[in-house]
């Protein structure tokens, strides 16, 4: 049963005051909270189990490692992954990258096209960039319309040249053919919560480039309703675990185990070698050639306990609770709207996006009415939100965004609304 | 309830020397990348021979800005373009963040410093890129 007041009491920071209000913490977008039970998880760890895995032949060590494999083996049931297939990392922009170092420089080349939407955070864009400009290869930009939702057919296309680096931006059908060599997306919007329809996407661009490797960043979509890897027909799939309830320092990459085992390692060092001689190394078999050192290992064990509560929650109750409260949030906002207090970004229709709210309050500054919001206890997120190709595309230079997750509640939606009511009258003199 | 005090209202409000110089000596913009505010700042110098480095002897006589900003950027540059008639280089420097924090009402919330500095970055590029 998902009960939202029970879910509550999971949350010690849910008590919390700040300014001396009740906080209303509407942040889970950037990093979710973390229930008593994770919290306890990584404290008893350090308690009574730390020590390094894989090293030891002693009880302890062998303890610890089989977390770190319990934990691989929860995250990999949770997506539907088998346990070789998942690397961990510190958060997804790491996961990202090490798709672009590991597989991007060996397989993009001069004259090749990689693809992405204009709704990607940046840490799903710049490594592209960049690649891009080293390879002499080509990046392509599918374009939003006017509610932020992908460009499909039609349109303007246009192309940009700078500093060495060619960018095409226009609707997907016109961005489409042999060339694209990979298409990454995110499956959630961070800012507009627009749910892109991925699959429709990916199955169009296999038509054109059978060969096609796909990169999911799934960072909003884990934490938010049931993946299930082999369902979203990606090669790569890309999240955060401290946005699913588990601690920061967590991020996960799952690659399809065929590629992995043909992709060079990321990071050298211990624990990813096969042998080592002094005139050079092999390489571990996928998952250790990708994880280089010691892990966060705490946090590992934190995040297979965080996939444990969702579970027990269950994923499409999670959605279902998130929907209820982005469609309320979205009616009595769009009060707000209609009486010229505030304009809102992003799709309308519930069933085409997830629980993020990007606002603006109208002659108010985002900076300034998050910070006012603040005295109230509401914790919300203001500017660009690492997609400023996204954000200025709507004409402003900045948004507030409020996000939603498990334990949030339509009073604090009800309170939200009320207090961006007070917001123009700091202002007014 | 707020942070925002009467002078910082009242200075994004009616902020002063907003638009530009006809005779400007230097022009300089600076952004905040997080929240994509800019300003563009214009001011007329003296003890300065255009094409040489700017000195000691350099002193700022008057600032014109513009650009998109929060209540607490907006009312930064307002009351810095005040603030900084008659300021050299020293002057600028000493002034300082902690001029700033007190200039707005003697506490910024550290998530704002950005904003709160933004024109005072600016500023601080009349003695960099010398010679210009
Ligand atoms: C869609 C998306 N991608 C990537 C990231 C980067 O995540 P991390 O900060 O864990 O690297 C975020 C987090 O803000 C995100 O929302």
């Amino acid at each position: 049963m998902f009960d939202v007041n029970k879910i509550r009491n999971d949350f010690p920071i849910l008590q919390r005051k700040v300014h001396g209000y009740d906080l209303v913490y509407l942040d889970s977008g950037a990093t979710s909270q973390k229930p008593e039970s994770v919290i306890r998880a990584m404290d008893d760890f350090y308690r009574n189990t730390n020590a390094n895995i894989h090293r030891g032949v002693y009880e302890m060590s062998v303890e610890s490692t089989l977390m770190v494999d319990g934990a691989r083996k929860k995250v990999a049931d949770f997506i539907g992954a088998r346990t070789e297939e998942i690397i961990f990392t510190r958060n997804a922009s790491e996961s990202l990258n090490l798709v672009m170092y590991s597989w991007g420089k060996d397989n993009i080349n001069e004259g090749d096209v990689i693809l992405v939407s204009r709704l990607e955070h940046h840490s799903n864009l710049v490594p592209w960039q960049e690649l891009c400009r080293e390879k002499k290869a080509e990046l392509r930009i599918i374009d939003v319309d006017s509610e932020g939702k992908l460009k499909i057919v039609g349109g303007e296309e246009k192309l940009y040249e700078e500093g060495g680096l060619r960018v095409r931006l226009g609707s997907l059908d016109k961005l489409v053919d042999a060339k694209v060599k990979l298409f990454s997306v995110t499956g959630a919007s961070n800012v507009l919560g627009t749910l892109p329809d991925t699959l429709t996407m990916i199955r169009m661009i296999k038509e054109r480039s059978p060969d096609v490797k796909v990169l999911i960043d799934a960072s909003q979509m884990v934490p938010h309703m049931k993946v299930n890897v082999t369902k979203l027909e990606a090669d790569f799939v890309a999240f955060s675990g401290h946005k699913m309830l588990g601690p920061t320092g967590t991020g996960v990459l799952w690659g399809k185990k065929k590629i992995l085992s043909k992709m060079r390692p990321f990071l050298y060092g211990g624990d990813m070698i096969g042998e080592v001689k002094i005139t050079g190394s092999t390489w571990a078999d996928t998952p250790s050639r990708f994880e280089a050192g010691t892990p966060d290992i705490a946090g590992i064990i934190g995040l297979g306990v965080a996939v444990d509560y969702l579970e027990n929650l269950g994923m499409d109750n999670v959605r279902e609770h998130e929907k209820e409260l982005i469609k309320y949030a979205l009616e009595k906002m769009a009060k707000l709207e209609e009486e010229g207090l505030v304009k809102l970004y992003g799709p309308r229709d519930i069933e085409e996006r997830g629980g993020a709210l990007a606002f603006n309050v109208i002659n108010v500054h985002p900076h300034d009415a998050a910070q006012i919001l603040d005295s109230f206890g509401i914790a919300v997120r203001s500017g660009q939100h690492c997609a400023a190709p996204l954000v200025t595309s709507f004409g402003v230079p900045a948004m507030v965004r409020a996000t939603f997750y498990v334990y949030n509640t339509k009073k604090e939606i009800d309170y939200l609304v009320d207090k961006i009511r007070e917001v123009p009258k700091v202002f007014e003199v | 309830m707020t942070d925002y005090k009467d002078i910082i209202i009242d200075h994004y409000k009616n902020p002063r020397n907003f638009g530009s110089l006809d005779n400007a000596d230097i022009s300089m913009d600076e952004s905040n990348a997080s929240c994509g505010d800019m300003i563009q700042i214009q001011v007329k110098l003296s003890g300065w021979i255009p094409g040489q480095a700017r000195n000691d002897k350099t002193v700022i006589e008057e600032m014109r800005w513009r650009g998109v900003g929060c209540a607490i950027s907006t009312a930064a540059a307002s009351m810095l373009s005040e603030k900084i008639v008659g300021m050299n280089r020293e002057d600028l420097e000493e002034f300082g963040e902690a001029g700033i924090v007190e200039m707005l009402g003697g506490e910024v919330n550290a998530g704002r410093m950005k904003c709160a500095t933004l024109a005072y970055r600016g500023l601080l590029k009349i003695f960099e890129n010398n010679g210009n």
